[in-house]
């Protein structure tokens, strides 16, 4: 594509610093920013984990201060001490809250708020923001796909505190931060979280609730197309305040999704069973209904809020983010599963 | 008691009606048309305006299909029916629509080429063109918006003459009365406005007479054959007091539409001009276009929250109405009740329907932001002003398509055509299963909404089977 060569390239800077830095989508990007790889960089890397967060599996090289987006003296010790240009990887947040349904608020509004005035304070050269699809909710239509510019409509709790902390980043720019966000629906691939991994042993088990004709679309993102989206965004000169939908190349159905893995699972030598829970979709509709009562009342069960989830079309357009940043996703979903399996595998986890 | 004579019976003079009356006519037919409404020179009274609703609209502008939510809909009643009133936006059908009709319905003879090249004509006859000269603000505001927001938005050309170089409002419609009629009488047809049929009088297969009344007088007409032409709500209606059932007036399709109004700094309410800009981002299933602005019709859409809308009626200078319309996966019923004048009519929306309303909205009032709106003022019940994009949410997420005031101006598909039985109520050009000499050619033989203004195609397909019928029976 010709409007590629147009695009003007930053350089990396002296300081890259990333919160949530041993979460699952924290640790594929530092481990890309400190490897050899495509995106290894020089420079010090700095990573923010809470206390209660094991930091053996980050490479060494990583610089790790303990804090807490919610606690913003420790998000300016972050920055203490740094020479050079800084540019900020905001990937912390919370999906799936453990006590309550304020942790999302908390974490992803407020605390998106303050990183924002943090790298504001300072000086930051360029600060990359994580939203979601979450603020924007589902497409009316499976045919329909969001495209980058799209009226908020946020998902239940998650969706509104993603959509807050959009809002967040929006302010900041207009206060002079130059942030722009990524939007990663769905992402998958190695350092996944345990959840992901019962998503593997439902389809080997044959147990996937399939909700009516499985034909809903989704789009998913794979770590690595992640982790290209999140340095271009960060490396390519824009206009603050933008944002881009960053997934594989086209959306998936969830038909497509279930197979797919079961045939990336019998690469690899399991005995996948043919699927066999096929639901109606009512069951998808009471579950939603649960889900949002549920949150209403601050609590937050996983299961309903995910097969809540399955009945519903979020499938983005991405070539806003191939034409504003070069945005080339390289892996779809037979290899990004086949490499999830096998890091779960080299990891010793039981499917 | 009057009595009339005629070859061929055409009800109704709108697109339909009124191109089959033209040809007909140019092929020797001795063709008489029936219409219920008026004939209403143009210019004679403002166009989008209440008065016009009330002189040439059935039911003085708006009727209701009933459901959850009620869908509203209204139908031109006047000499040349809907050309007469309607926005005069001309779309061709789309390509892949007519392949889709075609092998869904098993269409006979429906080709594509042969389709278009009916277009061509009807585009010369029509003087179908954009604007020459400036455009309303109120296409300018959809433009703007648009392009700010990178969709694709075009101007749609319309059918109407321009004087060199004239701005939008300054052209003539080409409507019915004005080209496919004068055609028509030209070649010896007769009209007579003002008629409403009654009955159909019939001996099995066919049909024999017809039974008019003209100003409380009873008028008798007897045919050869008879085109039923009156649109896509009566049609049907008129076909099943005929005794006619199957597959009539069961699958009425509409493009249901939700408004918004939105105020900008300076004046853009054009009163007698809709906007010519159409966004076609999230076609075919979601559309925006403008709607018609009058002061009446902004005070009508500020109702659903006048609480908190009311204020803006005193400034409707700045006000301009615009929608978005949705392809709906749902279908409606047209009923006749004996004893009862107009037909019962009930549409059901489906989930993906209610999702797409509320998406498009929601997307429109995106376009309205962006084309520097001071606010904006949607039309379901309780909703909020819109003034940036965290009220856009506070929106979403309180619209429900039960709330909305969902209208329609598109309706189809109430006697589809096709030769497969089981789906359609006409053959493959319009003659009614069951009949030997009952006829339709109008919006009703269009088996699906076609996604986008429907007059070209309702135009396209009743001149090929008005050109099939010449040729199986000389004039």
């Amino acid at each position: 594509m010709s409007a590629v060569s147009e695009l003007t390239t930053i350089d990396t800077p002296a300081n890259t610093v990333v919160t949530g830095a041993a979460g699952w989508l924290g640790t594929g990007l530092v481990a890309a920013l400190a490897g050899d790889g495509e995106y290894g960089r020089g420079g010090t890397i700095r990573g923010l984990i809470r206390r209660e967060e094991g930091s053996s599996h980050l490479p060494e090289r990583v610089e790790l201060i303990t804090g807490d987006v919610t606690d913003p003296a420790s998000l300016d010790r972050l920055f203490d001490g740094l020479t050079g240009d800084i540019d900020v990887i905001h990937t912390a947040g919370i999906i799936h809250p453990v006590k309550s349904t304020n942790e999302f608020d908390a974490i992803n509004h407020v605390g998106t708020r303050n990183v924002m005035d943090a790298a504001r304070r300072a000086g930051a050269r360029r600060v990359v923001h994580v939203s979601s699809n979450s603020p924007f909710g589902t497409n009316g239509a499976r045919n329909d796909r969001f495209g980058n510019d799209e009226p908020y409509h946020p998902y239940l709790g998650y969706g509104e505190s993603k959509k807050d902390a959009e809002l967040a980043v929006l302010e900041a720019v207009g206060d002079g931060l130059n942030a722009v966000m990524v939007r990663p629906p769905w992402f998958y691939g190695p350092h996944q979280p345990a959840r992901q991994t019962t998503f593997f042993t439902m389809v080997r088990n044959g147990k996937f609730p399939i909700l009516g004709d499985g034909g809903q679309v989704r789009s998913m993102t794979y770590i690595d197309n992640l982790v290209q989206g999140i340095v271009r965004a960060e490396l390519t000169d824009t206009k603050p305040g933008l944002g881009w939908w960053i997934a594989d190349a086209e959306p998936y159905t969830v038909v497509e999704i279930v197979e797919t893995v079961g045939d990336a699972l019998r690469a690899e030598g399991f005995d996948v069973k043919p699927n066999k829970l096929k639901l109606p979709s009512l069951a998808g509709a009471v579950a939603e209904k649960i889900d949002t009562a549920t949150q209403k009342a601050g609590r937050y069960i996983t299961q309903f809020h995910v097969l809540g989830e399955m009945n519903k079309n979020i499938a983005v357009d991405i070539s806003a983010a191939r034409r504003d940043l070069g945005y080339d996703p390289q892996v779809a979903l037979p290899e990004g599963m086949r490499n999830s399996i096998r890091w779960c595998l080299g990891q010793g986890i039981e499917l | 008691m009057t009595h009339h004579d005629c070859d061929v019976l055409v009800v109704g003079s709108g697109a339909g009606g009124a191109t089959t009356a033209a040809i007909l006519a140019e092929a020797g037919h001795d063709v008489l048309i029936l219409e219920e409404g008026p004939w209403v020179e143009q210019g004679e009274v403002r166009p989008f305006s209440l008065a016009q609703m009330d002189k040439q609209y059935r039911a003085g502008g708006v009727t209701v299909a009933l459901g959850l939510p009620s869908i509203a809909y209204t139908e031109g009643r006047c000499a040349g029916g809907g050309t007469e009133v309607n926005s005069g936006l001309y779309w061709r059908p789309p390509e892949e629509t007519i392949e889709r009709w075609r092998s869904r319905y098993s269409i006979q003879d429906f080709r594509t080429d042969d389709l278009l090249s009916i277009c061509e004509e009807v585009e010369e006859e029509l003087s179908v063109q954009k604007v020459p000269g400036e455009h309303t603000p109120s296409s300018q505001i959809m433009r703007r918006g648009a392009d700010r927001l990178g969709w694709k938005n075009d101007e749609i050309p319309r059918w109407m003459a321009y004087p060199e170089g004239a701005g939008a409002t300054e052209g003539t419609r080409q409507s019915m009365t004005k080209t496919y009629l004068p055609r028509a009488f030209a070649a010896g047809a007769r009209i007579l406005c003002e008629h409403r049929l009654d009955a159909i009088v019939r001996t099995g297969r066919r049909a024999v007479g017809a039974e008019a009344s003209h100003d409380g007088e009873s008028v008798t007409i007897s045919f050869r054959d008879i085109v039923v032409c009156g649109g896509a709500i009566q049609t049907p209606a008129i076909l099943q007091r005929a005794g006619f059932r199957h597959r009539i007036g069961r699958t009425l399709a509409v493009h249901p539409t939700v408004k918004l109004s939105a105020r900008f700094e300076n004046e853009v309410n054009t009163p007698d001009d809709v906007s010519v800009y159409q966004v076609k981002e999230f076609s075919p299933n979601i559309s925006f276009g403008g709607s018609a602005s009058h002061p009446g019709l902004v005070a009508l859409a500020l109702t659903d929250n006048w609480r908190d809308f009311g204020r803006a009626v005193t400034s409707w200078p700045e006000l301009a109405i615009y929608y978005a319309a949705i392809t709906s996966e749902g279908r409606g019923i047209v009923q006749t009740i004996p004893g009862v004048r107009d037909p019962l009519v009930t549409y059901r929306l489906t989930k993906r329907d209610r999702d797409l309303l509320g998406q498009g909205l929601a997307r429109l009032a995106m376009v309205m932001l962006e084309a520097d709106a001071e606010e904006v003022y949607p039309s379901f019940k309780g909703a909020p002003v819109v003034r940036n994009r965290a009220d856009i949410s506070t929106m979403a997420s309180s619209f429900a398509a039960s709330k909305a005031s969902v209208m329609t101006v598109h309706l189809c598909s109430t006697a589809p055509m096709g030769d497969d039985e089981k789906r359609c109520a006409t053959d493959s050009h319009g003659l009614v299963h069951g009949s030997d000499n009952v006829y339709v050619n109008d919006a009703a033989l269009l088996p699906e909404a076609p996604g986008v203004n429907p007059q070209a195609s309702v135009m396209a397909v009743a001149i090929r089977n008005a050109r099939r019928y010449c040729d199986e029976r000389a004039g």
